[in-house]
Protein backbone atom coordinates (compact mmCIF):
# COMPACT_ATOMS: atom_id res chain seq x y z
CA UNK A 1 0.00 0.00 0.00
CA UNK A 2 2.82 2.41 0.92
CA UNK A 3 4.55 1.74 -2.41
CA UNK A 4 1.39 2.59 -4.30
CA UNK A 5 0.89 5.87 -2.42
CA UNK A 6 4.51 6.90 -3.03
CA UNK A 7 4.27 6.00 -6.73
CA UNK A 8 1.11 8.06 -7.11
CA UNK A 9 2.66 11.03 -5.30
CA UNK A 10 5.84 10.83 -7.41
CA UNK A 11 3.73 10.79 -10.53
CA UNK A 12 1.67 13.71 -9.32
CA UNK A 13 4.72 15.88 -8.68
CA UNK A 14 6.25 15.41 -12.10
CA UNK A 15 4.66 18.50 -13.60
CA UNK A 16 4.66 18.16 -17.35
CA UNK A 17 2.20 18.08 -20.17
CA UNK A 18 -0.41 15.45 -19.53
CA UNK A 19 -3.77 14.27 -20.72
CA UNK A 20 -7.16 13.42 -19.32
CA UNK A 21 -7.98 10.77 -21.91
CA UNK A 22 -7.71 8.00 -19.35
CA UNK A 23 -7.70 4.36 -20.33
CA UNK A 24 -9.70 2.68 -17.54
CA UNK A 25 -11.94 5.56 -16.49
CA UNK A 26 -13.77 8.49 -18.06
CA UNK A 27 -12.85 12.11 -17.28
CA UNK A 28 -15.52 14.68 -16.45
CA UNK A 29 -15.15 16.14 -19.97
CA UNK A 30 -17.31 15.00 -22.84
CA UNK A 31 -16.78 14.39 -26.51
CA UNK A 32 -17.69 17.31 -28.74
CA UNK A 33 -21.28 17.54 -29.88
CA UNK A 34 -21.92 15.60 -33.10
CA UNK A 35 -18.75 13.55 -32.63
CA UNK A 36 -18.96 9.81 -33.12
CA UNK A 37 -16.26 7.58 -31.69
CA UNK A 38 -15.63 3.92 -32.36
CA UNK A 39 -13.70 1.76 -29.98
CA UNK A 40 -12.57 -1.82 -29.92
CA UNK A 41 -11.24 -2.92 -26.56
CA UNK A 42 -9.50 -6.25 -26.13
CA UNK A 43 -8.79 -7.56 -22.67
CA UNK A 44 -6.80 -10.63 -21.74
CA UNK A 45 -7.24 -11.63 -18.11
CA UNK A 46 -5.93 -14.42 -15.96
CA UNK A 47 -8.56 -16.56 -14.24
CA UNK A 48 -6.52 -17.57 -11.23
CA UNK A 49 -9.01 -20.19 -10.04
CA UNK A 50 -9.51 -22.07 -13.32
CA UNK A 51 -5.90 -21.26 -14.27
CA UNK A 52 -7.01 -20.14 -17.72
CA UNK A 53 -6.75 -17.02 -19.83
CA UNK A 54 -10.00 -15.16 -20.34
CA UNK A 55 -10.36 -13.00 -23.43
CA UNK A 56 -12.94 -10.21 -23.69
CA UNK A 57 -13.67 -8.07 -26.71
CA UNK A 58 -15.83 -4.95 -26.46
CA UNK A 59 -16.82 -3.00 -29.56
CA UNK A 60 -18.13 0.38 -28.44
CA UNK A 61 -19.96 3.28 -30.06
CA UNK A 62 -19.61 6.73 -28.47
CA UNK A 63 -21.90 9.60 -29.35
CA UNK A 64 -21.55 13.24 -28.36
CA UNK A 65 -25.19 14.35 -28.26
CA UNK A 66 -24.51 17.87 -27.03
CA UNK A 67 -21.67 19.65 -25.27
CA UNK A 68 -23.05 18.37 -21.95
CA UNK A 69 -24.26 14.87 -22.77
CA UNK A 70 -22.60 11.84 -24.28
CA UNK A 71 -23.63 8.22 -24.48
CA UNK A 72 -21.76 4.98 -25.06
CA UNK A 73 -23.18 1.64 -26.17
CA UNK A 74 -21.07 -1.49 -25.92
CA UNK A 75 -21.35 -5.13 -26.80
CA UNK A 76 -19.40 -7.63 -24.73
CA UNK A 77 -18.10 -10.91 -26.00
CA UNK A 78 -15.84 -13.27 -24.09
CA UNK A 79 -14.62 -16.81 -23.98
CA UNK A 80 -16.38 -17.94 -20.82
CA UNK A 81 -16.31 -21.47 -22.16
CA UNK A 82 -13.78 -21.98 -24.94
CA UNK A 83 -15.56 -20.22 -27.77
CA UNK A 84 -15.95 -16.51 -28.12
CA UNK A 85 -19.56 -15.86 -27.13
CA UNK A 86 -21.78 -12.86 -26.82
CA UNK A 87 -22.01 -12.21 -23.08
CA UNK A 88 -23.94 -8.97 -22.94
CA UNK A 89 -23.69 -5.26 -23.39
CA UNK A 90 -23.98 -1.95 -21.64
CA UNK A 91 -25.12 1.62 -22.04
CA UNK A 92 -23.40 4.57 -20.43
CA UNK A 93 -24.45 8.20 -20.15
CA UNK A 94 -22.40 11.12 -18.90
CA UNK A 95 -23.78 14.56 -18.10
CA UNK A 96 -21.25 17.35 -17.61
CA UNK A 97 -22.87 19.81 -15.22
CA UNK A 98 -19.95 22.04 -14.32
CA UNK A 99 -17.21 23.49 -16.48
CA UNK A 100 -14.87 26.27 -15.36
CA UNK A 101 -12.49 26.96 -18.22
CA UNK A 102 -9.37 29.09 -18.25
CA UNK A 103 -6.56 29.04 -20.82
CA UNK A 104 -4.87 25.60 -20.56
CA UNK A 105 -6.92 24.85 -17.44
CA UNK A 106 -10.30 23.57 -16.44
CA UNK A 107 -12.23 22.14 -13.57
CA UNK A 108 -15.14 19.98 -14.59
CA UNK A 109 -17.68 17.77 -12.95
CA UNK A 110 -19.99 15.22 -14.45
CA UNK A 111 -22.58 12.70 -13.34
CA UNK A 112 -22.72 9.32 -15.00
CA UNK A 113 -24.85 6.23 -15.13
CA UNK A 114 -24.21 2.83 -16.57
CA UNK A 115 -26.38 -0.24 -17.05
CA UNK A 116 -24.95 -3.60 -18.04
CA UNK A 117 -26.55 -6.85 -19.08
CA UNK A 118 -24.63 -10.10 -18.82
CA UNK A 119 -25.37 -13.81 -19.15
CA UNK A 120 -22.12 -15.16 -17.66
CA UNK A 121 -21.68 -17.37 -14.66
CA UNK A 122 -21.27 -15.24 -11.54
CA UNK A 123 -18.17 -16.53 -9.79
CA UNK A 124 -17.68 -13.85 -7.17
CA UNK A 125 -19.49 -10.95 -5.59
CA UNK A 126 -17.03 -8.25 -6.62
CA UNK A 127 -19.17 -6.20 -9.00
CA UNK A 128 -17.73 -6.31 -12.50
CA UNK A 129 -20.10 -4.55 -14.86
CA UNK A 130 -17.56 -4.77 -17.67
CA UNK A 131 -17.30 -8.54 -17.82
CA UNK A 132 -19.46 -10.48 -15.35
CA UNK A 133 -22.53 -8.78 -13.95
CA UNK A 134 -25.91 -7.38 -14.83
CA UNK A 135 -26.43 -4.25 -12.82
CA UNK A 136 -25.99 -0.51 -12.70
CA UNK A 137 -23.59 2.13 -11.54
CA UNK A 138 -24.22 5.81 -10.84
CA UNK A 139 -21.57 8.27 -9.86
CA UNK A 140 -19.77 11.57 -10.03
CA UNK A 141 -16.49 12.52 -11.71
CA UNK A 142 -14.31 15.56 -11.06
CA UNK A 143 -11.38 16.44 -13.32
CA UNK A 144 -8.83 19.19 -12.88
CA UNK A 145 -6.60 20.20 -15.77
CA UNK A 146 -3.93 22.67 -14.72
CA UNK A 147 -1.54 23.67 -17.45
CA UNK A 148 -0.08 20.27 -18.13
CA UNK A 149 -1.33 18.08 -15.31
CA UNK A 150 -4.70 16.35 -15.40
CA UNK A 151 -6.01 14.74 -12.24
CA UNK A 152 -9.37 13.01 -12.01
CA UNK A 153 -11.36 11.27 -9.31
CA UNK A 154 -14.68 9.49 -9.27
CA UNK A 155 -17.02 7.94 -6.74
CA UNK A 156 -19.96 5.71 -7.52
CA UNK A 157 -22.62 3.39 -6.21
CA UNK A 158 -22.91 -0.06 -7.79
CA UNK A 159 -25.73 -2.56 -7.60
CA UNK A 160 -26.00 -6.01 -9.18
CA UNK A 161 -29.12 -7.94 -10.04
CA UNK A 162 -29.24 -11.48 -11.35
CA UNK A 163 -27.66 -12.23 -14.69
CA UNK A 164 -29.75 -13.20 -17.69
CA UNK A 165 -29.35 -16.96 -17.14
CA UNK A 166 -27.56 -17.06 -13.83
CA UNK A 167 -28.57 -15.91 -10.39
CA UNK A 168 -26.40 -13.87 -8.02
CA UNK A 169 -25.99 -16.57 -5.39
CA UNK A 170 -24.24 -14.63 -2.63
CA UNK A 171 -27.31 -13.15 -0.93
CA UNK A 172 -29.06 -9.82 -1.34
CA UNK A 173 -26.96 -8.07 1.31
CA UNK A 174 -23.88 -8.32 -0.89
CA UNK A 175 -25.44 -6.75 -4.01
CA UNK A 176 -24.23 -3.20 -3.30
CA UNK A 177 -20.81 -1.60 -3.42
CA UNK A 178 -19.11 1.74 -3.65
CA UNK A 179 -16.54 2.37 -6.39
CA UNK A 180 -13.76 4.96 -6.37
CA UNK A 181 -10.99 5.91 -8.75
CA UNK A 182 -8.08 8.34 -8.98
CA UNK A 183 -6.34 8.93 -12.31
CA UNK A 184 -3.40 11.01 -13.46
CA UNK A 185 -2.01 11.44 -16.96
CA UNK A 186 1.17 12.86 -18.45
CA UNK A 187 2.07 13.75 -22.03
CA UNK A 188 5.55 12.55 -22.95
CA UNK A 189 5.58 13.55 -26.64
CA UNK A 190 5.59 15.85 -28.48
CA UNK A 191 7.68 18.25 -26.42
CA UNK A 192 6.05 21.09 -28.32
CA UNK A 193 2.93 21.13 -30.48
CA UNK A 194 3.51 22.33 -34.03
CA UNK A 195 0.84 20.48 -36.03
CA UNK A 196 -2.04 18.01 -35.77
CA UNK A 197 -0.08 15.18 -37.39
CA UNK A 198 2.38 14.79 -34.52
CA UNK A 199 2.04 11.52 -32.64
CA UNK A 200 1.15 12.04 -28.98
CA UNK A 201 2.49 9.66 -26.37
CA UNK A 202 0.79 9.74 -22.98
CA UNK A 203 1.44 7.82 -19.79
CA UNK A 204 -1.39 7.16 -17.37
CA UNK A 205 -1.58 5.79 -13.88
CA UNK A 206 -4.94 4.89 -12.41
CA UNK A 207 -6.16 3.51 -9.11
CA UNK A 208 -9.49 1.70 -9.23
CA UNK A 209 -11.19 0.43 -6.10
CA UNK A 210 -14.39 -1.08 -4.87
CA UNK A 211 -15.73 -1.77 -1.39
CA UNK A 212 -18.73 -3.92 -0.62
CA UNK A 213 -21.27 -1.92 1.38
CA UNK A 214 -22.32 -4.83 3.58
CA UNK A 215 -19.03 -6.29 4.77
CA UNK A 216 -16.56 -3.57 3.77
CA UNK A 217 -14.38 -6.01 1.81
CA UNK A 218 -12.41 -4.17 -0.85
CA UNK A 219 -10.29 -4.55 -3.88
CA UNK A 220 -7.90 -1.95 -5.19
CA UNK A 221 -6.23 -2.14 -8.58
CA UNK A 222 -3.34 -0.22 -10.06
CA UNK A 223 -3.42 0.32 -13.81
CA UNK A 224 -0.50 1.91 -15.62
CA UNK A 225 -1.06 2.53 -19.32
CA UNK A 226 0.57 3.99 -22.39
CA UNK A 227 -1.43 5.79 -25.05
CA UNK A 228 -0.69 6.90 -28.60
CA UNK A 229 -2.72 9.50 -30.44
CA UNK A 230 -2.30 9.72 -34.22
CA UNK A 231 -3.39 12.60 -36.44
CA UNK A 232 -5.30 14.06 -33.48
CA UNK A 233 -8.17 11.62 -34.06
CA UNK A 234 -7.02 8.05 -33.58
CA UNK A 235 -6.01 6.48 -30.31
CA UNK A 236 -4.29 3.26 -29.24
CA UNK A 237 -4.18 2.35 -25.55
CA UNK A 238 -2.13 -0.38 -23.92
CA UNK A 239 -2.64 -1.01 -20.22
CA UNK A 240 -2.01 -3.54 -17.52
CA UNK A 241 -4.26 -3.72 -14.49
CA UNK A 242 -3.36 -5.65 -11.36
CA UNK A 243 -4.66 -5.79 -7.79
CA UNK A 244 -2.85 -4.59 -4.70
CA UNK A 245 -5.75 -5.19 -2.29
CA UNK A 246 -7.67 -8.42 -2.87
CA UNK A 247 -10.00 -8.90 0.10
CA UNK A 248 -13.00 -8.63 -2.26
CA UNK A 249 -12.30 -11.79 -4.19
CA UNK A 250 -12.33 -12.03 -7.98
CA UNK A 251 -11.56 -14.94 -10.31
CA UNK A 252 -10.26 -12.61 -13.04
CA UNK A 253 -8.27 -9.99 -11.22
CA UNK A 254 -5.47 -8.95 -13.54
CA UNK A 255 -4.96 -8.48 -17.23
CA UNK A 256 -3.80 -6.57 -20.25
CA UNK A 257 -5.90 -4.14 -22.26
CA UNK A 258 -5.40 -3.13 -25.88
CA UNK A 259 -7.81 -0.59 -27.31
CA UNK A 260 -8.26 1.06 -30.70
CA UNK A 261 -10.30 4.23 -30.98
CA UNK A 262 -11.22 6.40 -33.95
CA UNK A 263 -13.10 9.70 -33.80
CA UNK A 264 -15.31 11.27 -36.43
CA UNK A 265 -15.62 15.00 -35.70
CA UNK A 266 -18.87 16.66 -36.78
CA UNK A 267 -20.08 13.33 -38.08
CA UNK A 268 -23.54 14.60 -39.03
CA UNK B 1 -26.06 73.00 -26.29
CA UNK B 2 -28.97 70.94 -27.60
CA UNK B 3 -27.41 70.95 -31.10
CA UNK B 4 -24.07 69.68 -29.79
CA UNK B 5 -25.86 66.92 -27.91
CA UNK B 6 -27.81 65.98 -31.05
CA UNK B 7 -24.65 65.87 -33.18
CA UNK B 8 -22.89 63.78 -30.55
CA UNK B 9 -25.84 61.38 -30.37
CA UNK B 10 -25.95 61.02 -34.15
CA UNK B 11 -22.20 60.49 -34.32
CA UNK B 12 -22.44 57.91 -31.53
CA UNK B 13 -24.78 55.57 -33.39
CA UNK B 14 -23.26 55.65 -36.81
CA UNK B 15 -23.69 52.97 -39.37
CA UNK B 16 -20.14 52.37 -40.47
CA UNK B 17 -19.01 50.93 -43.75
CA UNK B 18 -16.40 48.99 -41.79
CA UNK B 19 -15.42 45.53 -43.01
CA UNK B 20 -14.65 42.53 -40.82
CA UNK B 21 -11.33 41.12 -42.02
CA UNK B 22 -10.71 38.34 -39.52
CA UNK B 23 -11.49 37.02 -36.04
CA UNK B 24 -8.82 35.69 -33.74
CA UNK B 25 -10.22 33.67 -30.84
CA UNK B 26 -8.52 31.86 -28.02
CA UNK B 27 -10.23 28.78 -26.62
CA UNK B 28 -9.93 27.71 -22.99
CA UNK B 29 -10.17 24.42 -21.11
CA UNK B 30 -7.80 22.41 -23.29
CA UNK B 31 -4.17 21.54 -23.90
CA UNK B 32 -4.18 18.49 -26.19
CA UNK B 33 -4.11 18.44 -30.00
CA UNK B 34 -7.14 16.17 -30.31
CA UNK B 35 -9.18 18.71 -28.33
CA UNK B 36 -7.85 21.51 -30.55
CA UNK B 37 -8.71 19.45 -33.65
CA UNK B 38 -12.24 19.08 -32.35
CA UNK B 39 -12.61 22.88 -32.15
CA UNK B 40 -11.01 23.36 -35.57
CA UNK B 41 -13.43 20.89 -37.20
CA UNK B 42 -16.36 22.51 -35.40
CA UNK B 43 -15.45 26.03 -36.60
CA UNK B 44 -14.98 24.83 -40.17
CA UNK B 45 -18.62 23.70 -40.36
CA UNK B 46 -19.81 27.34 -40.15
CA UNK B 47 -21.09 28.40 -43.56
CA UNK B 48 -19.63 31.93 -43.51
CA UNK B 49 -16.15 30.70 -42.52
CA UNK B 50 -13.60 30.43 -45.32
CA UNK B 51 -10.41 29.38 -43.56
CA UNK B 52 -9.31 28.58 -39.99
CA UNK B 53 -5.66 28.69 -38.99
CA UNK B 54 -5.01 26.96 -35.65
CA UNK B 55 -2.15 27.31 -33.18
CA UNK B 56 -2.34 24.23 -30.96
CA UNK B 57 0.15 25.53 -28.43
CA UNK B 58 -1.71 28.76 -27.67
CA UNK B 59 -5.23 27.37 -28.38
CA UNK B 60 -5.84 30.26 -30.80
CA UNK B 61 -7.79 30.10 -34.04
CA UNK B 62 -7.55 32.75 -36.76
CA UNK B 63 -10.74 32.77 -38.80
CA UNK B 64 -11.13 34.35 -42.24
CA UNK B 65 -14.60 34.78 -43.72
CA UNK B 66 -16.19 34.27 -47.09
CA UNK B 67 -16.78 37.61 -48.84
CA UNK B 68 -20.30 38.98 -48.81
CA UNK B 69 -21.54 36.66 -46.04
CA UNK B 70 -23.18 37.83 -42.82
CA UNK B 71 -20.94 37.10 -39.87
CA UNK B 72 -22.44 35.82 -36.63
CA UNK B 73 -20.04 35.97 -33.67
CA UNK B 74 -22.43 34.07 -31.43
CA UNK B 75 -22.33 31.15 -33.83
CA UNK B 76 -18.52 31.03 -33.63
CA UNK B 77 -18.66 31.09 -29.83
CA UNK B 78 -21.31 28.34 -29.85
CA UNK B 79 -19.17 26.15 -32.09
CA UNK B 80 -16.30 26.32 -29.57
CA UNK B 81 -18.74 25.47 -26.78
CA UNK B 82 -20.26 22.60 -28.79
CA UNK B 83 -16.75 21.17 -29.09
CA UNK B 84 -16.72 21.10 -25.27
CA UNK B 85 -14.67 24.22 -24.54
CA UNK B 86 -15.02 27.95 -23.94
CA UNK B 87 -13.86 31.21 -25.49
CA UNK B 88 -11.30 33.13 -23.42
CA UNK B 89 -10.48 35.88 -25.90
CA UNK B 90 -12.23 37.12 -29.04
CA UNK B 91 -10.64 39.82 -31.20
CA UNK B 92 -11.99 41.23 -34.45
CA UNK B 93 -9.80 42.83 -37.08
CA UNK B 94 -11.92 45.42 -38.88
CA UNK B 95 -11.41 48.05 -41.49
CA UNK B 96 -13.08 51.29 -40.34
CA UNK B 97 -13.96 54.42 -42.22
CA UNK B 98 -13.00 57.49 -40.10
CA UNK B 99 -15.12 57.65 -36.94
CA UNK B 100 -15.15 59.74 -33.81
CA UNK B 101 -15.64 57.47 -30.83
CA UNK B 102 -16.89 58.72 -27.49
CA UNK B 103 -17.78 56.98 -24.27
CA UNK B 104 -20.50 54.44 -24.99
CA UNK B 105 -20.47 54.99 -28.75
CA UNK B 106 -22.78 52.56 -30.55
CA UNK B 107 -21.64 51.66 -34.07
CA UNK B 108 -23.59 49.42 -36.41
CA UNK B 109 -21.58 47.75 -39.15
CA UNK B 110 -22.46 44.86 -41.46
CA UNK B 111 -25.60 44.32 -39.42
CA UNK B 112 -23.67 44.05 -36.14
CA UNK B 113 -24.03 46.62 -33.34
CA UNK B 114 -20.96 47.39 -31.26
CA UNK B 115 -20.96 49.29 -27.98
CA UNK B 116 -17.52 50.78 -27.37
CA UNK B 117 -16.77 50.86 -23.68
CA UNK B 118 -13.33 52.36 -23.17
CA UNK B 119 -13.16 55.06 -25.81
CA UNK B 120 -13.06 58.75 -25.00
CA UNK B 121 -13.15 61.24 -27.86
CA UNK B 122 -10.82 59.39 -30.23
CA UNK B 123 -10.69 59.13 -33.97
CA UNK B 124 -10.89 55.62 -35.26
CA UNK B 125 -10.00 54.66 -38.80
CA UNK B 126 -8.29 52.08 -40.95
CA UNK B 127 -7.56 48.55 -39.79
CA UNK B 128 -8.24 48.20 -36.06
CA UNK B 129 -8.50 45.37 -33.57
CA UNK B 130 -11.43 45.37 -31.19
CA UNK B 131 -12.08 42.86 -28.42
CA UNK B 132 -15.49 41.55 -27.41
CA UNK B 133 -15.88 41.32 -23.62
CA UNK B 134 -19.42 39.93 -23.43
CA UNK B 135 -20.43 36.82 -21.52
CA UNK B 136 -19.11 33.75 -23.27
CA UNK B 137 -16.42 35.74 -25.13
CA UNK B 138 -14.16 36.13 -22.08
CA UNK B 139 -13.49 33.77 -19.19
CA UNK B 140 -16.19 33.48 -16.52
CA UNK B 141 -13.78 35.10 -14.09
CA UNK B 142 -13.21 38.14 -16.33
CA UNK B 143 -16.93 38.53 -17.07
CA UNK B 144 -17.73 38.46 -13.35
CA UNK B 145 -15.04 41.11 -12.71
CA UNK B 146 -16.37 43.32 -15.54
CA UNK B 147 -19.96 42.92 -14.33
CA UNK B 148 -18.96 44.45 -11.02
CA UNK B 149 -17.33 47.45 -12.77
CA UNK B 150 -20.33 48.45 -14.87
CA UNK B 151 -23.98 49.08 -14.04
CA UNK B 152 -25.03 48.84 -17.68
CA UNK B 153 -28.00 46.51 -18.04
CA UNK B 154 -27.06 45.80 -21.67
CA UNK B 155 -23.74 44.26 -20.57
CA UNK B 156 -25.58 41.73 -18.43
CA UNK B 157 -28.11 40.80 -21.11
CA UNK B 158 -26.16 41.33 -24.35
CA UNK B 159 -29.14 43.10 -25.94
CA UNK B 160 -30.15 46.75 -26.22
CA UNK B 161 -31.79 47.89 -22.99
CA UNK B 162 -33.23 51.30 -22.00
CA UNK B 163 -29.63 52.51 -21.49
CA UNK B 164 -28.97 52.11 -25.24
CA UNK B 165 -32.20 53.64 -26.62
CA UNK B 166 -30.75 57.16 -26.40
CA UNK B 167 -28.17 56.05 -28.99
CA UNK B 168 -30.88 55.16 -31.47
CA UNK B 169 -30.63 51.38 -31.02
CA UNK B 170 -33.88 49.42 -31.07
CA UNK B 171 -34.66 47.55 -27.85
CA UNK B 172 -33.76 43.87 -28.05
CA UNK B 173 -31.03 44.29 -30.69
CA UNK B 174 -28.01 42.07 -30.08
CA UNK B 175 -25.15 44.29 -28.88
CA UNK B 176 -21.49 43.35 -28.62
CA UNK B 177 -19.56 45.22 -25.93
CA UNK B 178 -16.05 45.94 -27.16
CA UNK B 179 -12.81 47.51 -26.04
CA UNK B 180 -9.93 48.71 -28.20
Amino acid sequence: MRIIVITVLLFSFKMATSQELYVYTEPASNMAAKNIGLRLTNILMRDKVAKKNRFFITPELMWGISKKIMVHATVLAGNGSNDLLLNGGSVYLKYRFLSNDEVHRHFRMAAFGKYSWNNSDIHDYAIQLNNQNTGYEIGLIATQLHHKVALSASASFLHVTDNINNKFAFGNKLRNAVGYTVSVGKLMLPKEYTNYQQTNLNLMLELLGQSNLYNGYSNLDVAPAVQFIFNSRMRIDLGYRFPVVTKLHRYNDRGTLLRFEYNFFNAY
Amino acid sequence: MKNIFLIAAVLSCLTSAAQIKKVSLQASGLTCSMCSNSILKSLKTVDFVDKVDANIKTSTFDIVFKPGKNIDFDQLKNKVEDAGFSVADFRIVMQFDPLLLNKDSHITSAGITFHFLNTINQTFQGEQVIRIIDKGFVSAKEYKKNSKLTALECYKTGIAEPCCIQYGIKKGTRIFHVTI
